[in-house]
This record gives C-alpha cells, sequence and structure tokens, in this order.
C-alpha cells in the first residue's frame, strides 16, 4: 500500500496508540472529581434466599442504601415480544429476595474503597435460605422453588425452530451420529473491570454518569425510564473503555444505583468494581448444554439435524435485549453454512439462580460451531472420509449464493471451501502428518482440526424483529462537521474500546473527502457530542458506523464542489474534491478557504447554500438480515495421554470478511477473537455447585490465556466484497472467538484418534481429556 | 497514618499514608498518576506493574508504606528512556495494542526484559510475558514488536 | 509479619487476611544475608526468588534452586516474594516447600529465647500449616551442598505458566553415597517425601510407577481423586527419570 493512500483499504497506523502509549488514556477510574464518595455493595452470599432484615448498624446511617432509601429506582424490565416470553422485574438493590450469589442488596458509600467495603461487611442481612435452581436440564419445567414464584417454571422461553421435515432425514439416514456437549459458563473478562463515576452538573442541569459501557445512548435511554428522567437530563460518557465484549453491552443494576446516588446525594459517587466482583457479577457468558442427533448418507451429505438446545441463563434477563436471543442464535447458527435440508431444534432458556447470562464474542455461534463441527468430524469418521472432505461436500457453493441455511441464516456471498483448502495450506498439512507418522520422542499425540462458520454480521431491523427484540439496533448515525479551518471532527455512536475505529472512521471519511485522515478527529462514547447510536457489538461497528460516516461525508463533499464551483466561477460538473480541494479546469481552493467562507465569509457562498458544513447521516446495510462473514480455523495439538495436557502448536485462519477498511486492525481483531476462543476452548469455566456458588473467584483459578500458552496465529485473507454495504465491507470483530473451542476439539480428537477419545465440552481441561481416554478404553475392552 | 518518603519518577515525595493502601492506590489516587492499571489486584493480570527500584513490582501487591525510601518508575516516568522510546515506537507500527489497558505494564515488562537480555526469541519473549495478560490482541503483535525492539537496541548499541 | 507480601497482601486485598498490625521485616539486613561454608549455603529469609533466579546467591543445588526460581510464578512477583515467606505461608502448591524438603535443607528459626533449627522435611505440617510456633520468624535456611556428581529431576506440571502447580515433583540423587529423596507437593498437605521410591532411585531401580503408588497408598490423610493421583504418578516418574537418564 503506498504511504499516501491513507483512505479505505490502507493500513493506516492508530491514532489511540498516542495516548496509551503514554499511560494518558482516560479510563472511568482515571477521572477526578473533587469530593468524590466511593461505593461499595452489599452483596448476597446466597444462591436462593428470602431477606428478612436487613441490619443497618447505627453509626452508619445515612452511609447504607437500599431499595427504600433511594424510591426513584424502579425495576428493570426487559420487553420481548416473541411469544411466551417471561420477564422477570429486576430490582437494582434486592428487595424480598435475592437470587444468585453476588447479587445485590445494598449501597455503601465512604470516602474510600476500602472504607466503603469494610462498612458493606458490617451491614447484617437476615436470610432464609431456599433451595437453588441450579440444573436447567433436571429444572426447566419446575423445582421446588421456582426462581421466580409466579412462572409455575423455570422457563425465560422455549421454542422449535424447524425447516424441512425431520422424520424423512431420519428415515433416510445411512448413517446417524448422536453427541452430548456442553459449553461451561464463563466470563467475558475484560482487563478493565466495569466502573461508573455520576455527578449532578447544576450549570447543565444534567446527571451525568462515566461509565465502561459499549452502549452509552442505550444506557441512557434505560436511565431515563428507570428513574423517570428526561433524556435531556442526563449524559452518559463512555470514555476509554479496557475491553468489552459484549457483557459491558448491557445494563447493570450498579449504573442505575449510582445514578440515583448521584441525584439524591449531590455529590460525586464512584463504583469502581474489582476482579473478585467482575468475575461473580458481571454477566456471566456461554453456558449451554446441547444434545443433538445428525443424519447423513453413506458420503458423509448431511440429511438433517435434530437438536435440543438449554441456555442456562441465570436469575434475570439483561437489559435490552434480556436472555431470549441466545439460545435463538444458536438454533439459527447450528446448521452452520451447509446445505442441510432437514432441521428441527427445540431450544430452552432456562432460569436458574445464577449470575445473568449475557452476550460475550460470538453469542450462540461458538457454541452452535462447536457442535456442527465436531458432528461433521464424527460423521466424516462414520463413513470414512476426511473431515475437510465432508466439509467440502456439505458447504455452501457460491453459485448458490445467496443461499438461506435451513436455520434460517441468509448468507450472501463467498467461497467457503475455498477458506478450508487455504487454511489447510496455512498449517502445512504435509508436514503435519509426517510429524504425526514419526510420532513424538515424548509420547504426546499430534493432531489437526478445522472448523469452519459463517458469522453474521451488521444485521439490523429484520434479523431483530425475528428476535422479538424491542429494541432494533438497525441503523448508526454520524454527525460530520468541517470546522472554520478545514479540520474534520466526526461525531458517531457507535464506541471505540480497542477497535481502533478512531482511525478507521477517519480513514472513511479521508476517502469520500480526499482530506488527509490526520486532520478528522473522531468523537464516540459521549450522548452530549454524538448523535443517537447503539454502540458497539455485533460486529456492526464498520459496516453500519463506517456507512453514516461515508453518506455524511459524501454530502459534505458535495456541498464543498458546490461552494468551490462558485468560487472557482466555473460548474459543478466540472470540479472534483481530492487532496485536501476542489479543483476546476482554472485553478483550486482548498477546503479551509471554503470552510472560512462558509462560516466567516458567508458572503462568499453561492445563492441557495446555506453557512455551516455540517452533516448528519444514518446508515444500514441494503439487507437487514445481515452479512456473512466466514472462516475456517485451523489448530494442531499435541496432547500428553498420560496427564491429558493439551498444548496447542499452531493455528490457522482463512477468512474473508469482504473489502478491508483497515487490514492491520482487522488482522488484529481476528488474533485477539482467536486467543479468547482459545481461553473458552482449554481454559475458561465458573463451575457452580449443588448449592449454587461458584467455585472460582480470582484469576488464579480462572485461567485467562497468556502469551507462553499462544502459539502465532496465521492468517490468509479471501476477498468477497458483498453487495449489500458502502465499499463491500462485511463487520468481522466477533469472528475469531467463533471457531476455536471446533477446530482444537477437533484437533484433539485426530490426536487420540487411536484411542478413540473424544471431548466435547468446553473447556478442554487435562481432566477431561483424562475422563475422555478412560471411557474409551472402557468402551473398547467391552467390545 | 505512617509517614513516607519515597522518590516517584525522580521526585521526591514525603506523605502520610494508611498502612493498607497499596502502592497503586497511591499512585493512582495521591498522585494522580493514572497510567499503572488496577486489573485484579491479586497479582495475576500483571496490569498494575511499575519499577521499584528499578525491579519489575505489581503494584497492588506493595504497599505505600513499604515503598519508604524507595524509587518507583512509572509509565509516567520514562522519559527520554531509549528502550521505552523504541518500544513505544514498535508496539505502534505493529498494532501490539488496541484498548490499551494493559499496555502501560506491558511497555514496563517488556523493557525489563530486554535489559536482562531476555528478549532473544519468540518463545523467551513469550515466557517473559506470562505474567501480563492482554485479552484484546492476541499477543501476536505484542511478541513481533519486542522482537524488533531487541533488535533495533541492539544493533545501535553495537557493544552492549 | 510482611515479607514480600505477594501473599499477604493479595489475600488482605481479597479480605481473607485482615491484620490488626504488620511488621515489615523485608529490609532487615540479617534476614537478606548469604552465607556459605564448605558444607552448606545459607539463604537469608528475605531473599527474594529473583535473587535466586539471577544466579546472585552461591547455588548449593547445583542449578536446581535457580531452575525453580526461574519457573516460579511471574518476573514481578519474583522480585519481591521471598524464600522465607514461601515457606511461612507453605501452600500445598508451592515450590519451595518441596524442593527444600528434597534437598535435605534445614529452617533456622528465631525467636526470643533464640534460634531453634527444624528440619525442612517437618517444618510443614499441613496445608497452611507449620511448626512455627507464634513468636518465631524464619530467619535463614541452611541448604547442604550437593556433591559433585549429584543429580536432580524437576517437574512442575500447569497448564499456564506461572500458575499454581497442578503437580509437582522433585527428585536429587546421590549415586556416589547411595542416596535419593523424592518429593512431591501439591499433596493436600506437607509435601510428600515418598520413601519407597527414594530407595529405588538410590540403587537405580526400575519400577518406579509401583514404587511411587505403594508410597502414596501408605500416605496417611491424603486423599487423592484418581485424576490426581495419576498425576502425581507421571509427574513423578518423569521427574525420576530426568536423574535417571
Amino acid at each position: 500500500m503506498p504511504d499516501d493512500v491513507r483512505g479505505v483499504g490502507a493500513s493506516l497506523l492508530r491514532k489511540e496508540d498516542e495516548r496509551h502509549l503514554h499511560g494518558r488514556g482516560q479510563f472511568v477510574a482515571d477521572v477526578k472529581l473533587p469530593g468524590t464518595i466511593d461505593v461499595a455493595f452489599v452483596r448476597s452470599p446466597h444462591a436462593h434466599a428470602r431477606i428478612r432484615s436487613i441490619l443497618v448498624p447505627p453509626e452508619a446511617r445515612g452511609r447504607v442504601f437500599t431499595t427504600a432509601d433511594l424510591p426513584r429506582v424502579k425495576p428493570i424490565r426487559v420487553t420481548s415480544h416473541s411469544t411466551g416470553a417471561k420477564s422477570p422485574p429486576w430490582p437494582p438493590l434486592a428487595t424480598d429476595k435475592v437470587r444468585y450469589v453476588g447479587e445485590a442488596i445494598a449501597a455503601c458509600i465512604a470516602p474510600s474503597r476500602g472504607e466503603a467495603e469494610d462498612l458493606a461487611a458490617a451491614v447484617a442481612v437476615d436470610f432464609e435460605v431456599l433451595e437453588p435452581v441450579v440444573d436447567p436440564v433436571r429444572d426447566m419445567r419446575g423445582s421446588r422453588y421456582p426462581v421466580h414464584e409466579n412462572w409455575g417454571d423455570n422457563l425465560y422461553i422455549e421454542h422449535v425452530l424447524a425447516g424441512g421435515d425431520i422424520e424423512v432425514a431420519a428415515r433416510a439416514a445411512e448413517v446417524t451420529v448422536t453427541r452430548d456437549f456442553r459449553m461451561q459458563r464463563q466470563s467475558g473478562a475484560p482487563l478493565e473491570c466495569r466502573g461508573v463515576l455520576a455527578y449532578r452538573d447544576h450549570r447543565l442541569d444534567e446527571v451525568v454518569l462515566y461509565a465502561s459501557t459499549q452502549t452509552p445512548h442505550t444506557l441512557r435511554v434505560a436511565l431515563a425510564e428507570i428513574l423517570d428522567l428526561e433524556e435531556r437530563r442526563i449524559r452518559v460518557v463512555a470514555p476509554d473503555v479496557g475491553g468489552g465484549f459484549g457483557p459491558k453491552a448491557r445494563l447493570y443494576p450498579e449504573e442505575i444505583i449510582l445514578a440515583a446516588l448521584a441525584l439524591q446525594l449531590d455529590h460525586p459517587v464512584r463504583w469502581i468494581e474489582d476482579r473478585d466482583e467482575h468475575l461473580l457479577t458481571a454477566a456471566h457468558t456461554r453456558d449451554h448444554h446441547y444434545k443433538v442427533t445428525a443424519y447423513a448418507d453413506r458420503q458423509g451429505r448431511i440429511l438433517g439435524i435434530d437438536a435440543e438446545i438449554v441456555v442456562d441463563a441465570g436469575a434475570y434477563g439483561l437489559w435490552p435485549q434480556g436472555p431470549y436471543h441466545e439460545a435463538g442464535m444458536v438454533a439459527r447458527a447450528l446448521p452452520g453454512p451447509y446445505t442441510i435440508p432437514n432441521y428441527r431444534a427445540k431450544h430452552y432458556t432456562v432460569a436458574t439462580n445464577k449470575t445473568p447470562l449475557g452476550p460475550y464474542r460470538g453469542v450462540g455461534r461458538p457454541g452452535a460451531c462447536f457442535v456442527i463441527e465436531r458432528l461433521v468430524d464424527e460423521i466424516a469418521r462414520a463413513v470414512g472420509r476426511e473431515p475437510n472432505e465432508v466439509r467440502a461436500a456439505n458447504l455452501v457453493r457460491p453459485e448458490q449464493m445467496p443461499f438461506t441455511t435451513v436455520g434460517g441464516m441468509r448468507l450472501d456471498s463467498g467461497n467457503y471451501a475455498e477458506s478450508v483448502r487455504l487454511c489447510a495450506e496455512l498449517l502445512d498439512m504435509p508436514a503435519i502428518r509426517l510429524r504425526k507418522q514419526r510420532g513424538e520422542p515424548d509420547g504426546r499425540q499430534i493432531g489437526v482440526g478445522f472448523a469452519t462458520f459463517a458469522e453474521q454480521t451488521a444485521h439490523g431491523a429484520a434479523e431483530f424483529a425475528a428476535r422479538g427484540a424491542a429494541i432494533i439496533p438497525g441503523f448508526e448515525s454520524c454527525t460530520a462537521r468541517i470546522l472554520t479551518d478545514g479540520s474534520v471532527v466526526l461525531m458517531v455512536g457507535i464506541q471505540s474500546h480497542g477497535q481502533g475505529l478512531e482511525t478507521a472512521l477517519s480513514q472513511v471519511a479521508a476517502e469520500e473527502l480526499g482530506i488527509d485522515a490526520a486532520r478528522i478527529s473522531v468523537r464516540h462514547g459521549d450522548t452530549e457530542s454524538t448523535a443517537f447510536g447503539f454502540g458497539t457489538f455485533a460486529s456492526r461497528s464498520m459496516v453500519m458506523s463506517g456507512g453514516a460516516v461515508a453518506r455524511a461525508s459524501r454530502i459534505l463533499r458535495d456541498k464543498l464542489c458546490r461552494i468551490g464551483a462558485h468560487l472557482l466561477q466555473c460548474d459543478v460538473a466540472d470540479v472534483r474534491c481530492a487532496d485536501g480541494m476542489v479543483s476546476g479546469p482554472q485553478g483550486s481552493v482548498t477546503i479551509a478557504e471554503m470552510a472560512k467562507v462558509a462560516h466567516l465569509r458567508m458572503d462568499g457562498l453561492p445563492q441557495g447554500v446555506d453557512p455551516l458544513l455540517d452533516a448528519t447521516a444514518t446508515y444500514e446495510p441494503a439487507i437487514s438480515t445481515g452479512v456473512y462473514s466466514y472462516a475456517t480455523h485451523g489448530a494442531v495439538v499435541a496432547v500428553d495421554p498420560e496427564t491429558g495436557f493439551v498444548e496447542l502448536l499452531d493455528y490457522a485462519v482463512a477468512e474473508d470478511c469482504g473489502t478491508m477498511v483497515n487490514p492491520m486492525l482487522v488482522e488484529g481483531q481476528i488474533r485477539g477473537g482467536v486467543v479468547q476462543g482459545i481461553g473458552t476452548a482449554l481454559y475458561e469455566e465458573i463451575p457452580y455447585d449443588e448449592a449454587g456458588q461458584p467455585l472460582v473467584g480470582t484469576l488464579a483459578d480462572y485461567l485467562l490465556p497468556g502469551a507462553a500458552e499462544m502459539p502465532a496465529i496465521k492468517i490468509g485473507h479471501l476477498h468477497t466484497p458483498t453487495p449489500h454495504t458502502e465499499y463491500g465491507m462485511k463487520g468481522m470483530g466477533e469472528g475469531g472467538a467463533v471457531a476455536p473451542p471446533a477446530a482444537i476439539a477437533n484437533a484433539v480428537r485426530d490426536a487420540l484418534s487411536g484411542l478413540g477419545a473424544e471431548v466435547n465440552e468446553t473447556p478442554i481441561t487435562p481432566r477431561r481429556v483424562i475422563a475422555a481416554i478412560r471411557k474409551a478404553r472402557a468402551a473398547a475392552s467391552k467390545t | 497514618m505512617t509517614a513516607v518518603r519515597f522518590q516517584i519518577n525522580g521526585v521526591a515525595i514525603a506523605d502520610d499514608v494508611p498502612p493498607r493502601l497499596s502502592l497503586a492506590d497511591f499512585l493512582r489516587e495521591r498522585r494522580n498518576l493514572t497510567g499503572t492499571h488496577l486489573g485484579c489486584e491479586h497479582g495475576v493480570c500483571g496490569a498494575c506493574t511499575v519499577l521499584v527500584d528499578g525491579e519489575p513490582t505489581r503494584s497492588c501487591l506493595m504497599l505505600a508504606v513499604a515503598c519508604d525510601e524507595r524509587d518507583i518508575t512509572t509509565i509516567e516516568g520514562f522519559a527520554g528512556d531509549r528502550v521505552i522510546e523504541t518500544l513505544r515506537r514498535n508496539f505502534h507500527r505493529h498494532h501490539a495494542l488496541q484498548c490499551g489497558y494493559c499496555t502501560p505494564a506491558m511497555l514496563i515488562t517488556a523493557r525489563d526484559l530486554i535489559r536482562r537480555r531476555r528478549a532473544g526469541s519468540e518463545r523467551e519473549i513469550r515466557d517473559g510475558l506470562a505474567g501480563n495478560i492482554c485479552r484484546c490482541t492476541g499477543y501476536t503483535n505484542i511478541v513481533t514488536a519486542i522482537a524488533a525492539t531487541a533488535e533495533d537496541i541492539a544493533r545501535e548499541t553495537p557493544n552492549a | 509479619m510482611i515479607a514480600g507480601g505477594q501473599s499477604l497482601v493479595a489475600m488482605m486485598n481479597l479480605r481473607v487476611a485482615s491484620p490488626g498490625l504488620l511488621v515489615d521485616i523485608s529490609r532487615l539486613p540479617e534476614l537478606s544475608s548469604i552465607s556459605e561454608n564448605s558444607d552448606a549455603v545459607s539463604i537469608g529469609a528475605c531473599v527474594t526468588h529473583a535473587a535466586v533466579e539471577d544466579g546472585q546467591i552461591v547455588d548449593p543445588s547445583r542449578g536446581l534452586m535457580r531452575r525453580v526460581a526461574a519457573t516460579l510464578a511471574y518476573r514481578a512477583i519474583r522480585t519481591r516474594g521471598t524464600i522465607g515467606g514461601s515457606l511461612a505461608l507453605s501452600d500445598p502448591a508451592a515450590e519451595w516447600p518441596a524442593v527444600l524438603t528434597a534437598l535435605d535443607a534445614e529452617i533456622v528459626a528465631r525467636g526470643p529465647v533464640g534460634r531453634r533449627s527444624i528440619k525442612c522435611a517437618e517444618f510443614t505440617t499441613g496445608v497452611y500449616e507449620t511448626n512455627l510456633v507464634a513468636d518465631e520468624i524464619i530467619e535463614s535456611i541452611r541448604v547442604p551442598k550437593l556433591p559433585a556428581g549429584a543429580r536432580w529431576g524437576y517437574l512442575k506440571l500447569s497448564r499456564k505458566s506461572g500458575e499454581f502447580a497442578n503437580a509437582l515433583a522433585v527428585v536429587v540423587a546421590d549415586h556416589a553415597r547411595d542416596h535419593s529423596r523424592v518429593v512431591l507437593g501439591v499433596a493436600n498437605g506437607a509435601p510428600l517425601v515418598l520413601e519407597d521410591t527414594s530407595r529405588l532411585v538410590a540403587g537405580r531401580g526400575r519400577d518406579v510407577r509401583l514404587a511411587v503408588a505403594a508410597d502414596l497408598d501408605r500416605a496417611a490423610g491424603r486423599h487423592f481423586d484418581e485424576f490426581q493421583r495419576n498425576l502425581h504418578v507421571v509427574a513423578a516418574m518423569r521427574a525420576v527419570q530426568q536423574v535417571l537418564q
């Protein structure tokens, strides 16, 4: 890429880097206001209990707040339009009952966090402990003490998704493969935990919240509704956010309480979460149970899939979307990018006495990919073919596009089989086979595994309406403004928390306006200074916000051409806007000059052209069912059959996300996502015991992937621009995290193929590997 | 309260601190040096790493009172440091940061690896970064940036 | 008493420890001193893991201690954490109690009535339990020098670099003197000295797996599930293999 190309397609180095490399980032905890009081929460030690009384020590009066002390706070209510959806009210501070370990009961204030925690420890709560619901499969239809008493069962929602006729597939099957799968509960675990700083701004008559959130505008919507305040009197600022990944795209009780405290106490209040609080109370993620049967013919062509999906969604629904989408997403994604004709998925979203479940990079897709890609490998074994041959036999072909899968995903474009081939090439399959043949001197077994998937991105109205969502994040917005000196500000509704959008979006404007990206600032994350938008999640920002930036920039460009033509005294048709100026047959005028005219010398404007260079535009892709990126991942592992330890030797991604605005950023997102996926595959879980107690509480037992265990991740690209978006780009931020559990599980299966052991549960821990080997040996000795 | 005196980034500091105040909280709350970040407060994630008497140290596990008469260097204190400046250049060039939360500590740890000549291979660098979690980048580019820096430094100081 | 604070301050941050008074002993020069004579090296209790890693002490263990120090936790922990601190806490997954037991080290404890010497093998009495009495501190650790020709094996199994061990095995063998010691860490209590296995290794015997199994069976009051037990066996066997090669 030549140095002077700084628009779409350039691997422009990031503007964000400067402040972070010098430790000058501004995260919520870095914002200092005089007189700030710290907040700590009294939290439930029980999974399920009635609150009999809350005893606040007399010397602490006025410093401990329960629901009764915060009258303006109302319960959180998620609305779903899906048939049969049940939505429990969630009081931000528990009133008569607690429903998960960690549920907030009271807020304590003190000059420092440590003293606030001291205070919280001094508050005595009297509980009547109840038997908790911890097994979603067993207890979905009811339990002695249901999570929500008036439900009659423990189901948020259940649904059947079907296409074709599964009975036809079952009858015609020459090969049947049935398996149980499990994705254990985990945390999204961004490095920066949550935090809120709230205060009253009397000059603007607003309550201001600095929050570590991915969705500032919708957070304002929620606060307005729950606190009964007009939105014009609320400002939400997401400053620098240290990773989000999904868990920070939901409303939390703590955000509501901090706003209420700020209003009531009229001095700044601050809650900065620490890691054990985060592991306990920030949204948990994944936690799926599956029972699936695949029917195939003897070539390995899949005739049908019959699935039961259970999502353990915890005690309450996280606003705005609640838990309703996760199981449905799994159901829709489970047939993968395959031309499977028959399908049935019964899915159940179950309430349990655990932390509420939220979205996390990939949401339902990693689980769906795990299931289908493991099944593809087992079908291949059953019919005596290579897994990638079976993949190729079932994958949608380019000439079939657009193709709506039996799960309802409308795949728009791409060559999926080519991604399989490219991925295998990146891993150097012949070398792997040779290594396997030679054997390892230490007795470990080498295995290679693949997984292919389609990633729905930048989906909008059609998709969210189909999910029964009450809030449809179907567009993004941009206000583009050229200031009097010709410098540019883009004000956008998304919220960049590591994705480099301050850089990538300026590239789009640079492309359209012909102005150097270095003269363009991007403002995001602040409801005060940006047009309404939904935030950054669901792999949507580059497409949606980039599209809005493009449209707003074009409006400005057209206006500049009209002004420039007037100043150059020629026809609008004869000028072009590029290189920071408008040029005509007899000369050129700089954008700075035109900006000065538009603001300071409006007497120079042509007839019919108003002053200012300000344009607001919204954008949604031409189709709202989503544009689909896709990839094949490949993993090479060494498994120690004596200890069960798994080492990742190599990892490759062959992906297609259409046009890449900034290839460097795309690759960064892929690698980051892959390592999180490896975390899901091998390390991360939060198990609960029978009493509903989480068994993991710190990073000493919640293992996050570290550099020492990760391979260098190889990436290859295919390029199929989609016709439905600006520049043909597709979202891709989550994809990296979707396939690793499947690819690694398949690699472990391959490594242990001599023993016939398979692990169909994440994380693939040494214990589970050894258990699988034992089980396979026991089965073998019976035959 | 206990009286302490120490150096932070070359500046002499005297203060009275509660005994249980961590160095991290002292730096962030009392000196407004917010480049040092907290990610776990139990010593695993590494985001709080600073230098104490020139050695990388978890500021979340160091009590401020224990810093009496010590020399503390935070990310704000490396002006003119050639290794840090080279690391910054290479982190930028190789896209070795995304959200930025782990970055100050990553730089301090990387500088220590280079100083101790433990950045000679990818394996060595990865092992040396075990105590610094990054949740965004997947580490590949961080390793590349550190390797490039080690090479740049070696090239610039042929007799080192 | 606080030395490096790498465990204690973490526990305070998690509110599982709330000491009323802390005395910082980390800078008492008596506790950081190192001395040696012909038989042994005395290492002050407040010598850091990093000091051992960096070779700042005379290594009586022919490289074992240095190897252990280099893979213990993370560098930023090692620059503050101390050997004495690790012993005083006696986390069952810690390295030093097992390694120093294998090296037949002695802990010199100091109290108001004077010093006493405690064999490392007897020092840890349970999970986070030692036989230090309330007014004693660890002053130094006396580690006998391994003779030339002695060999060692060390295996720490963990899924992630720097995390607590899932299994830990240390073997020290001096075949010239028909002596060997095989010790397991992560043993639900004090490090477990495998007596049969030790004798077998001293005699260059082959049936290590059987000996380890027998030693584990005999271990009183220790309950390992099958997975953990198997991990112990494998760790011990592999550590022994390092010595017998």
